[in-house]
């Protein structure tokens, strides 16, 4: 922190008070960004994730969760709307890695599907605020609007059988005969 | 109230120190290899990484983009004291500005764009009397024409009535151009390396130039061409042979056909999209079947050259399809070249093929292989 020192002669209070209306609040703001390719998560709590994502919807003919950007939604919104819910993902996201490593000996994003489906089975169970709340991010990821990260190409929605965005020609109507369609 | 006047101005004076430290830091940070600078705030790290998982992971962010002064000290201040919006977004004159840069190391691209139709400016669409005193000007123009556009129709065109005459608000953009590069095409892919998937997301039509996706204005995001529509048309109630290419599917978001008018013989029998409505081009008759790219390849979208890469080898009259009565060879040619049938021109029924007519069979050209 660069202020540090020109701070010295202040009261800690006030040292306090200067770093965050100042300088100090940039130096934070960095070091609790992370430098890897999230905003929020690290890139291993992203493998993990993913894993679990993946378990809750898979890849069939369209694409499994993380596939259609369900990390970058969820990972988007612990950033900003669902800041409240980080502390669950870390220690949910934790546990599911201990969980495997106890069971498997590895990393949940480095065990086998069926593996996994044991453990996310397991989390199902045992960790049920923590599920409940990656559940219902990964279908508002899958599902919601492409604008947000998930829901890549809108490809749930072309699932659905509706094209995104639809073919739909310019309005032909001449206004000189009067609006008719 | 006088810790309080201490207090505030350590902070101003941290804040400017920072500042001005920090952009001349930042100059530093903006043209260092590949990016790596740009990556070190957390915000840009997608993009980083999605630049480095494309064919331009040897350019460096400043060959596309700029940054001036004013800029870096709009990004710090983001970075610093705000958080930056959930999707980082150029602005309109980024993405123009950007369409030059483009052109330092794409010229051939870039000169058949500036040359063709695509290239058409904001004062050529917005403010043609002939279309303003017929269409009513609309937020929806903009799906097609305009779509980096900040703002509403009504921003960037008045007056909003059928009389005119018409002037750009934003007159910066009068020459520039509505549909840039971007338009088309994407170079920051959507999401990280992680995300990515190993297969191609679309299950849908052949696999395409990657960066080939729609800018959709409402979503403000690229749709990847893979997973743009093709519609199913008919020509009445015959459905009609439509090309899979990924490519021409985003010529359809635009060239689009439209539902039946009210009234219409199709609208009556329920028959669905027909072939031709609207700006649709979907080649029926000789032609069905074919993408619009087959005809219609390179950036000014002229077709002249592309006869040649098919005739004469598929031809069946043993004329020169280029001097053929069709619009290729004069636009007033009753017979759309992307609609043409035999029967157009073969009014008597068609006559049979050369190969079975004895009398043309000398000058059919032999193959080795009949000649041993
Ligand atoms: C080949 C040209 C090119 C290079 C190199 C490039 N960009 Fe971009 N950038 C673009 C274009 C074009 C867009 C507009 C959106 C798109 O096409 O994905 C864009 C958009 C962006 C955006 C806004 C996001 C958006 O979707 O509008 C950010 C942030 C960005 N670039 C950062 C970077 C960084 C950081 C680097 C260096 C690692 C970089 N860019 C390198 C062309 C480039
Ligand atoms: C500094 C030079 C440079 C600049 C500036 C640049 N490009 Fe490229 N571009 C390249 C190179 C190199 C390739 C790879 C060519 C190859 O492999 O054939 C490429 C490939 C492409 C491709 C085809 C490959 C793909 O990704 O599907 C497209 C499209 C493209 N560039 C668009 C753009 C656009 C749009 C811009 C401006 C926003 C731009 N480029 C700016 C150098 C550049
Ligand atoms: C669905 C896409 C779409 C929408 C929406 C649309 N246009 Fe167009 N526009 C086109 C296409 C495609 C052409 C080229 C048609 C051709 O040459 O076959 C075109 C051509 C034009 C032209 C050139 C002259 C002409 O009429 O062919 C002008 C001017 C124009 N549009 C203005 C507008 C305005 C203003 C609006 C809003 C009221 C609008 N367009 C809405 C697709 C669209
Ligand atoms: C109306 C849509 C459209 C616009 C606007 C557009 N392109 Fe393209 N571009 C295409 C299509 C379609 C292809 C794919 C052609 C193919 O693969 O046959 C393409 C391909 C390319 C390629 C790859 C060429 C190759 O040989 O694979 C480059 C490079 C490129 N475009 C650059 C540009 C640049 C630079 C601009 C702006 C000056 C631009 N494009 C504007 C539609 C567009
Ligand atoms: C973003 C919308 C958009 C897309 C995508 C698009 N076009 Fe166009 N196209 C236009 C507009 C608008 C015009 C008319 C410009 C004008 O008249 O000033 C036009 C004009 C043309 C013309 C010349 C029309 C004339 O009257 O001479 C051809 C040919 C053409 N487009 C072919 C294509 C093909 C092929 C594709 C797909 C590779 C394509 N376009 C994709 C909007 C689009
Ligand atoms: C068999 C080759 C061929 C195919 C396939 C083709 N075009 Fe064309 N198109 C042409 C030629 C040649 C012209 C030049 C004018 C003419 O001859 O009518 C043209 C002209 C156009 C024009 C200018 C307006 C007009 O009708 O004169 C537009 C717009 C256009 N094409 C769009 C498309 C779209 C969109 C597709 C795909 C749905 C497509 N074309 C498929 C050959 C083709
Ligand atoms: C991608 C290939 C392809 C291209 C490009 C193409 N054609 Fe054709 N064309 C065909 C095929 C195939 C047929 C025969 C269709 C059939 O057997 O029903 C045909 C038939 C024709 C016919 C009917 C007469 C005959 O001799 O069979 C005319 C006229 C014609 N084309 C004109 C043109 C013109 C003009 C162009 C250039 C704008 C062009 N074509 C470009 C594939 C092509
Ligand atoms: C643009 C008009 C046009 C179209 C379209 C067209 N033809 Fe022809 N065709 C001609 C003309 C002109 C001749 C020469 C005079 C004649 O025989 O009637 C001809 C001649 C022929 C001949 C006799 C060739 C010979 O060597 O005597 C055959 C066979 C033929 N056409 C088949 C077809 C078929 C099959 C199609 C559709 C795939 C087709 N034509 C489409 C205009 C056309």
């Amino acid at each position: 922190m660069q202020s540090k020192n020109k701070a010295v002669a202040l009261t800690r209070r006030q040292f306090v008070a200067a770093g965050v209306l100042g300088g100090a609040a940039l130096a934070v703001g960095c070091k609790s960004g992370n430098q890897g390719n999230w905003d929020f998560l690290s890139d291993g709590q992203a493998r993990t994730l993913a894993a679990i994502c993946d378990q809750i919807v898979p890849a069939d003919e369209f694409p499994s969760a993380s596939q259609a950007g369900v990390l970058t939604y969820i990972d988007r919104q612990l950033f900003r709307h669902y800041r409240r819910h980080r502390d669950v993902y870390r220690e949910g996201l934790e546990h599911a890695n201990e969980l495997s490593r106890k069971r498997f000996a590895k990393d949940l994003a480095e065990a086998t599907p069926a593996q996994q489906l044991e453990i996310v089975s397991a989390l199902e169970k045992e960790e049920r605020p923590f599920f409940d709340l990656v559940r219902r991010h990964t279908m508002e990821g899958y599902y919601g609007s492409p604008r947000h990260g998930g829901n890549r190409d809108a490809v749930s929605w072309r699932m659905l059988g509706l094209d995104e965005p639809p073919v739909r020609g310019r309005a032909q109507y001449d206004m000189r005969k009067g609006a008719t369609s | 109230m006088k810790r309080f006047l201490k207090i505030a101005a350590i902070a101003i004076v941290a804040v400017g120190l920072l500042a001005l430290g920090g952009s001349y830091g930042a100059s530093y940070y903006y043209t260092s290899q590949l990016g790596q600078g740009c990556a070190g705030c957390h915000e840009m790290g997608g993009y980083v990484s999605a630049v480095h998982g494309s064919l331009h992971q040897k350019v460096g962010c400043m060959e596309c983009h700029e940054a001036s002064m004013g800029t870096k000290l709009r990004h710090m201040r983001v970075h610093f004291l705000g958080t930056p919006p959930e999707t980082i977004r150029l602005r309109d004159k980024d993405v123009l500005a950007m369409a030059s840069n483009c052109r330092k190391c794409h010229q051939h691209e870039y000169a058949n764009w500036h040359a063709g139709p695509h290239s058409a400016t904001y004062s050529q669409i917005f403010a043609d009397s002939t279309h303003n005193s017929k269409r009513r000007m609309m937020e929806d123009c903009f799906r097609c024409h305009g779509m980096h556009f900040d703002g509403s129709v009504r921003d960037l065109v008045q007056p909003q009535n059928l009389q005119g005459p018409w002037h750009l608000i934003r007159s910066d953009l009068a020459d520039q151009p509505t549909m840039p590069c971007q338009t088309c095409h994407q170079v920051h892919k959507e999401g990280t390396p992680q995300a990515k998937p190993a297969t191609r997301i679309s299950v849908a039509g052949t696999a395409g130039n990657d960066s080939l996706a729609l800018f959709d204005r409402r979503e403000k995001i690229h749709f990847a061409a893979a997973s743009l529509a093709i519609p199913h048309l008919l020509e009445g109630a015959r459905p009609v042979k439509m090309n899979q290419d990924a490519r021409q599917a985003i010529c359809y978001q635009c060239h689009a056909p439209r539902g039946s008018e009210a009234g219409s013989v199709a609208a009556a029998n329920h028959w669905g999209p027909q072939v031709g409505s609207g700006d649709d081009r979907t080649p029926i008759g000789v032609h069905e079947g074919l993408s619009c790219v087959s005809c219609h390849f390179g950036h000014n979208e002229n077709a002249r050259a592309s006869c040649k890469t098919c005739h004469p080898q598929m031809s069946h009259c043993g004329l020169d399809v280029e001097k053929m009565d069709t619009t290729y060879a004069s636009a007033s040619s009753q017979h759309n070249i992307h609609w043409v049938k035999c029967a157009d021109c073969h009014q008597h029924g068609v006559p049979k093929m050369k190969a079975v007519a004895p009398a043309k069979a000398q000058v059919v050209p032999t193959t080795p292989g009949m000649d041993g």
